[in-house]
């Protein structure tokens, strides 16, 4: 099997700096310093109180998977968002796109590049997660479901990064543009809710009112799927709902239907997205543009 | 090996090619040459695919780019005028990944690399970084690169900008030799002088227009008669005057201290014939020669658009 030329140099690049080691390091002790802080407020509590609430080792595993969360939306625009348009900046871009190597294999080794880097971060925070075995409550399939989340956001995020690198020209620019798309996808969907809720409880009858087609926005928010998630293995008013009712307003229902639903459209996004990085990145010649086949490479007869 | 024909291309309202043709044989060693925004970068990332015409064609070995550009992308070897290159990767890893690039793999790829660094005079570096190379062996290493997948037209922009005059010759050198091994070569320059030395053939282009396109020695003789016979006569210069004022083939005459300059439409054979008559008139010839005309000379005409006319043309 032949291994994607770009995403084996990325790889390649990345095993060499000391970038990676840094962020999984500072990733996984942030996610540490959450969880044993946590950990040790419960037990003080016992201390105090002589009383033991197996509650409270779920809200650590909801804590210690926020906190994960979030740190991962913050991370992925900037690993993804300079990977194309740094390509540009170093004039290699052209280079590439006058090989063998087609925009698609581009747009798609940065991607898995990107995401690899992801997934390691991922997969190294399962032991602190894992702490929550010690007292029960949690089973491996709601990891597992809640990896399936992780997935998912870092392919829509990391899709929306290389959409903004693939359209623009410096790095700087791509990575504000998607950090503010991020913001707009997990904040501005919930503005545009909240704000359509408001608009309605006013102008109808009272009880008439409830979360309108609007809500339906929410579907491309991953912070929504990701409480979807965890209201599916802990019932409801855990995490993201705790600081937002509203949000189980939404979710009031629809669990499983919703997260999957939210799972469908945010693969659906990041597809569209990486059809527009494929078209932008492609030379303006190719009649089908991202595609460019040559023929198998004949026998080298250099003297 | 490359035809293009009525090629046009334009960018909002700026014409960047305006009925651009081209011809490339096989084998040449071809100088491009233009003023700056004449269209040579244009033309040549219409060329590698990057570019789509607005009209006209590109044929590579009479493959149309548009129609198909993977088939053409492999007949062609790229070397931009900047390097394109990953600094964290050493120099076998970097011609690696675009061997790579270009489907090449495994031992095969390995020894494809080691010949042609061989070849560029880096196999010493190999297992160095990139970053820590000299400009002129980022040039040789780029050069190595263009090369992975065995091209047999190589397009070159500015290859020799920057380098030292060693490194320069050494350069050539490389070229050379590529064209002794049947390549044919592209290069954009505005080195005139080493274009002239190293090239076959010649591709002026201005405003969008291929103005003057033709062998290095067709450009050269015509050099050498549109430039001026250069006289030097001790005494008295009233005798050569007079020939010269009835000679047929003199245009104009010029006095320059105890030179004469004289704008000579005649060939070799008239030029032995116009020395004779001045022998035979007993004038005392030291010096008879044509002024030395250079290419650089020539472009400068050729691009100048405040005189209002192209002084050489290509004739068929």
């Amino acid at each position: 099997m032949k291994i994607n030329p770009i995403y084996r140099q990325e790889s390649r690049g990345s095993a060499r700096s000391f970038r990676l080691p840094l962020i999984v390091l500072g990733f996984n002790c942030v996610l540490a310093v959450a969880a044993l802080l946590n950990m040790y407020s419960v037990i003080a509590q016992v201390r105090l109180t002589a009383e033991l609430q197996y509650s409270s080792f779920l809200e650590m595993y909801v804590f210690v998977a926020s906190v994960e969360f979030v740190l991962l939306l913050l991370l992925i625009p900037a690993i993804t968002a300079g990977s194309i348009s740094g390509e540009r900046e170093r004039q290699t871009l052209d280079l590439m796109l006058t090989t063998r190597v087609g925009a698609a294999d581009i747009v798609f080794g940065k991607l898995l590049s990107g995401l690899s880097t992801v997934f390691l971060l991922i997969v190294s925070s399962f032991p602190i997660l894992g702490l929550v075995f010690i007292y029960g409550g949690v089973t491996v399939a709601d990891i597992l479901l809640l990896l399936l989340c992780y997935v998912v956001t870092a392919l829509f995020v990391g899709s929306m990064g290389i959409f903004c690198s693939a359209v623009s020209a410096r790095s700087t620019v791509a990575t504000v543009s998607a950090y503010c798309l991020t913001a707009a996808v997990c904040a501005g969907s919930v503005a545009v809710f909240v704000l359509s809720d408001s608009f309605t409880e006013m102008t109808s009858a009272p009880g008439s009112g409830g979360a309108s087609w609007v809500g339906l926005l929410l579907l491309c928010n991953p912070a929504a799927t990701f409480q979807a998630v965890l209201d599916g293995q802990l019932g409801p008013g855990y995490g993201l709902a705790a600081a937002f009712p509203w949000l189980e307003t939404v979710l009031a229902g629809h669990g499983r239907l919703w997260w999957i639903s939210g799972i469908v459209v945010q693969l659906l996004l990041s597809a569209a997205m990486l059809a527009g990085a494929v078209r932008s990145v492609a030379p303006r010649s190719s009649k089908k543009r991202g595609q460019r086949r040559l023929p198998p490479q004949g026998r080298n007869n250099f003297r | 090996m490359l035809r293009i024909e009525k090629l046009t291309k334009t960018f909002g309202r700026t014409v960047a090619l305006d009925g651009m043709d081209m011809h490339v044989e096989q084998g040449a060693l071809y100088g491009f040459v233009g003023p700056n925004g004449a269209g040579k970068t244009t033309t040549i990332k219409t060329v590698i695919g990057l570019l789509a015409a607005d009209s006209g064609r590109v044929l590579v070995s009479g493959i149309d780019v548009a129609e198909e550009p993977g088939r053409v992308m492999a007949r062609i070897g790229y070397m931009p005028d900047t390097f394109g290159i990953y600094d964290n990767l050493k120099v076998a890893e970097y011609m690696d990944f675009f061997a790579a690039c270009y489907g090449i793999s495994g031992l095969k790829a390995r020894e494809r690399c080691r010949m042609l660094l061989e070849q560029v005079g880096l196999d010493d570096k190999a297992d160095f970084y990139v970053e820590g190379l000299s400009r002129g062996m980022k040039q040789r290493l780029c050069l190595a690169r263009a090369l992975i997948h065995n091209p047999p037209l190589l397009i070159m922009d500015e290859p020799t900008a920057g380098l030292d005059p060693r490194t320069r010759y050494e350069f050539k050198e490389i070229l050379k030799e590529l064209c002794r091994q049947g390549k044919t070569v592209l290069i954009s320059s505005h080195i005139l002088p080493e274009l002239a030395e190293i090239c076959t053939d010649i591709g002026i282009i201005d405003q969008g227009k291929m103005v003057y396109e033709g062998s290095m020695d067709e450009i050269l003789s015509q050099i050498n008669v549109s430039s001026p016979l250069l006289i030097s006569v001790a005494g008295d210069r009233r005798p050569a005057l007079e020939i010269l004022r009835s000679h047929p083939e003199v245009d104009t005459i010029t006095i320059r201290d105890e030179d004469i300059m004289v704008g000579f439409r005649g060939d070799k054979r008239d030029e032995i014939t116009l020395l004779q008559r001045l022998v035979d008139a007993e004038v005392q010839v030291y010096g008879f020669s044509r002024e030395r005309g250079n290419l650089e000379s020539v472009f400068m005409q050729i691009t100048d658009h405040d005189s209002g006319e192209v002084v050489l043309r290509h004739e068929n």
